[in-house]
């Protein structure tokens, strides 16, 4: 029984709009995707055919997925609250409100990793071998631009850009590239070489000097480039722009120069001449070689192979299958380069081999080899 | 997903949920024809009477918010390198009118005993 003297005074009719079905759909907000569309910024929902839609927002990708539910969930513009009822004492007694739309699911976002492999794979395509080389003058099919990278990666802008630094890609005649890794040796050889005839500190090489140096052999811009992701740049007090050299970063660069000449190497041989092969002044060390080289321990004499981690599946399940399969019992010392990259925000390597490994004893020694029978 | 307008501040709609389906009294589909009324008690309770039934419901405010989008155009895939098909936001719902209680049906006369 409804007593009309406990109701408000207005009612309002409901009933289906004209275009009440269709492409009209809902999608669940995570916390503060709300108020970036409020302040009139923008989501993009990303992904081709062969792969699940992602939505991005300036700086943050989600996995997007249907969740159903047994109710029906009407979306209703202008409908009022009882608050704005209340609020306005002159609201007339009958408000006709159309309902726009309806549904019985709705997306729903849940924060994940950005897809960034597919940009590698993409500028590896046609990696950069200099000017003398003739390919670049000929196609631009496999060329692309920050906006073709946006539309066809799986990550938020911030993200992607982020990775192009991190990969130390750039930007050629408008085009994002990657070096091609022979290429990138000799303009790095270029620069140590220099670097050891003029006897510069490691920590302080002059950009001008080295930009009239090497400039008549490569293009500035490479010079530079080198510089930039082998360096660290900086100016001195006298407005003049130097580099802090990168130890480990040459090192390890020079470690993969030798190692992809063979299926492995001798270890104690390798290290004798990766030292001997680094600038003079630097110290190799193997935890320069984390997630590029893995070292055999078990072997007689022990042995060092290339394994890099940006070559394997991007796919957790995939990457855990992908190495128990390169080697059956892993340390957690030795895995973890291979999976840190798989780690959501606020998950630990340990919660990953929690979930994918198994864990025992052997020798005295925690390992990690995988829950499920490798075919 | 763009904003529609581009400017001024996104639409605010409430959201009705409702158990079960909603079906044409007569056959046809929904578009044109009628839900209900929709009413709220002085306490703020929100009441909906769909045809004979009386359903009951509370307000929430929903702890995270729905985009309403609409798909703009007609190109059923997007290319790969191309224009994607675009979603526009068309308005935010921050709050729902849960109706969760079974339908009870409105007598109108309620016989004497004899």
């Amino acid at each position: 029984k409804l007593n009309p003297a406990e109701l408000l005074p207005a009612a309002q009719c409901l009933s289906f709009g004209p275009r009440a079905r269709g492409e009209c759909c809902l999608l669940q907000l995570e916390p503060g995707l709300c108020a970036e569309l409020e302040a009139g910024r923008s989501l993009v929902i990303r992904g081709e055919k062969d792969e699940h839609a992602v939505l991005c927002s300036k700086d943050k990708t989600y996995d997007m997925k249907i969740a159903d539910t047994s109710n029906m969930l009407l979306f209703v513009p202008g409908c009022r609250t009882p608050e704005e009822l209340n609020a306005d004492p002159g609201s007339c007694d009958i408000i006709h409100s159309q309902i726009a739309g309806f549904s019985k699911n709705y997306w729903e976002l849940r924060r994940c990793r950005p897809k960034l492999k597919k940009l590698r794979k993409l500028l590896m395509e046609d990696p950069y071998e200099g000017p003398d080389s003739q390919k670049d003058q000929t196609s631009t099919f496999s060329k692309y631009t920050t906006e073709d990278l946006l539309s066809l990666i799986q990550a938020s802008e911030e993200e992607i850009l982020h990775q192009l630094q991190v990969i130390d890609a750039c930007k050629i005649e408008g085009y994002w590239r990657i070096l091609d890794f022979d290429y990138e040796m000799k303009l790095l050889n270029h620069v140590t070489q220099l670097i050891d005839s003029e006897s510069w500190p490691l920590s302080k090489v002059p950009l001008c000097a080295c930009l009239e140096e090497l400039g008549s052999l490569e293009p500035r811009e490479m010079i530079e480039h080198i510089l930039l992701s082998y360096g660290r740049k900086y100016v001195d007090d006298a407005g003049e722009v130097f580099f802090e050299m990168r130890e480990d970063k040459i090192c390890r660069a020079i470690a993969q120069m030798l190692l992809q000449n063979a299926v492995k190497f001798n270890l104690s041989e390798f290290e004798e001449v990766w030292q001997q092969s680094v600038p003079e002044g630097m110290t190799t060390r193997l935890d320069q070689l984390q997630g590029l080289a893995l070292v055999d321990k078990s072997s007689r004499p022990e042995t060092i192979f290339l394994l890099k981690v940006e070559d394997l599946p991007e796919d957790n399940q995939e990457r855990f299958n992908s190495l128990f399969g390169i080697r059956q019992k892993w340390t957690e010392v030795d895995i973890t380069p291979y999976i840190q990259d798989l780690c959501a925000e606020k998950q630990t390597v340990g919660a990953l081999l929690t979930k994918y490994a198994r864990s025992s004893m052997l020798n005295g020694v925690k390992v990690y080899n995988s829950r499920r029978p490798i075919s | 997903l763009s904003h529609s307008s581009g400017t001024g501040p996104l639409a605010q709609w409430v959201l009705v949920e409702l158990q079960g389906e909603v079906e044409p009294r007569q056959s046809g589909d929904l578009a044109g024809s009628l839900l209900g009324d929709l009413h709220y008690t002085c306490e703020g309770v929100p009441v909906l009477i769909v045809g004979h039934h009386i359903l009951y419901g509370k307000v929430v405010q929903l702890e995270k918010p729905f985009a309403v989008l609409v798909k703009q155009g007609g190109a059923p895939q997007p290319s790969p390198v191309g224009p994607h098909s675009h979603y526009t936001v068309t308005a935010l719902i921050k709050t729902k009118l849960l109706f969760k209680t079974r339908p009870k049906p409105i007598i109108t006369h309620v016989p004497k005993k004899v």
